[in-house]
């Protein structure tokens, strides 16, 4: 506990939060990665997030750690994005999900979706929708767990991944074919 | 259920993030609806496709030796006065009597096994240990009947390895670990990519966190079944963990 000395409680302290949270570097770093698109970036943003988790983490009471911390990290790169203003808000920021009568190109996905594809692809969407499938389909985060790190409500998890699918679709179905499909 | 109902939900439907009965009407509508059939198809290629092409990056090993030297610095004047420590000393004092009070009372009398009990201290080192890279798993398999066999020769028991992969919880592999002063078996599981450590063990005496309790955001769920212990350890939402959990209950005889 911690009435013992300061130094003793602080130092136990120090190792506890390397233990709870040095696992989750690669999904900060994954994360981003995604978001800022660079990779000098990334690691800045995560070690600057490291320290203040790290500063924060006497007030940290408990619950779902790493979804604290993935919040402190995407928190700062919306920062970084806002101050570098490669933000592309100029975008019209859509919610609605518009499920027309696309539906018979699973096949034609399949075969242009190759890893470069995607990755010019993701790469295209605003970083709103495209933190929702990192977090999600990279990551492997529920709609609760997305909620509570982008702090937005469930409903509109699901209408934004649901909004990024359907763009990232459109993405890659207007990519180039590439020589080494099927 | 209408097509046009239908298609906000595909994306969740797809997700398993739907409840039960939406999920019953959709499917109805699916059965009878090849448009949407056709469009949850092409919804499930999108998700396929990123799970396996779309890059995950990892960061270099340089970023976490950087990491750790920035913390250590950080440490040293170990930051202005916040929170906690800002209070007169008194009240600190004397708010941590009436804690260690609160404390010696719940752990004589009433809750068995609280998040500073050994067990689950010692569970949490293994299972974060177990997340480090090359840690995870010594046999590596999804064929219970490889995971099983592993086991004999190193362990003077047999656990009972069972297969949860077409519910959803595709099992991945197994490790001798260290828990209740002992060696045990450790069969990890994954959900999505989240792990789940279950520590088997024979029954000692040692008492279980029998409804789950939550420490540092890792969920633990403990229970004695046919004189085993049984002890899982996962950073997966509650929820699931319990459906994990109750899985594993029906089909360990």
């Amino acid at each position: 506990m911690m009435e013992d000395s300061h130094g003793q409680g602080d130092e136990r302290q120090d190792r506890q939060f390397a233990e709870v949270f040095l696992p989750h570097l690669d999904a900060a770093y994954n994360l981003a990665r995604w978001l800022l698109r660079s990779d000098h970036d990334a690691e800045d943003c995560v070690q600057d997030a490291y320290l203040r988790a790290y500063k924060a983490f006497p007030r940290f009471r408990g619950g779902d750690g790493k979804a604290w911390f993935m919040t402190i990290v995407r928190n700062l790169c919306y920062t970084q994005l806002k101050k570098a203003q490669t933000h592309e808000s100029g975008e019209s920021f859509d919610e609605e999900i518009h499920g027309g009568a696309e539906a018979a190109q699973a096949e034609e996905l399949r075969r242009k979706a190759d890893a470069e594809t995607l990755q010019l692809s993701l790469g295209k969407l605003p970083p709103e929708f495209r933190e929702m499938i990192v977090l999600h389909d990279l990551e492997g985060h529920s709609y609760k767990e997305m909620a509570a790190i982008a702090a937005i409500p469930i409903g509109t998890v699901m209408s934004r991944l649901a909004r990024a699918r359907e763009k990232l679709r459109d993405e890659i179905l207007a990519s180039p074919e590439t020589s080494h499909g099927m | 259920m209408e097509c046009k109902e239908v298609s906000p939900l595909l994306n969740a439907y797809l997700d398993g993030e739907l409840d039960l009965t939406t999920c019953v009407s959709l499917e109805a509508h699916l059965a009878a609806c090849p448009a949407c059939r056709q469009r949850i198809e092409a919804g499930q290629a999108i998700a396929a496709a990123v799970r396996e092409q779309a890059p995950r990056f990892s960061a270099s090993p340089y970023l976490a030796t950087r990491i750790r030297a920035s913390l250590r610095e950080a440490e040293s004047p170990h930051g202005n006065m916040t929170g906690w420590k800002a209070l007169p000393i008194a009240w600190i004092y004397s708010a941590l009597a009436g804690v260690l009070g609160i404390i010696i009372f719940a752990a004589a009398f009433l809750s068995p096994v609280t998040e500073s009990s050994p067990l689950i201290q010692v569970a949490m080192a293994d299972h974060i240990r177990s997340l480090q890279v090359g840690h995870l798993m010594d046999v590596i398999s999804t064929d219970q009947h490889t995971v099983k066999p592993w086991f004999m020769g190193r362990l003077d028991y047999s656990p009972q390895v069972v297969d949860l992969g077409p519910s959803g919880f595709p099992l991945v592999g197994g490790r001798l670990d260290v828990l209740d002063h002992r060696q045990v078996a450790a069969i990890v599981y994954q959900r999505r990519k989240h792990d789940i450590n279950l520590f088997i063990w024979p029954e000692t005496g040692t008492r279980l966190p029998t409804t789950l309790i939550t420490h540092n955001g890792y969920h633990f769920v403990g229970w004695t079944q046919s004189g085993m212990n049984y002890l899982a350890v996962s950073d997966l939402a509650e929820g699931e963990l319990g459906d994990f959990v109750k899985l594993i209950r029906e089909q360990t005889n």
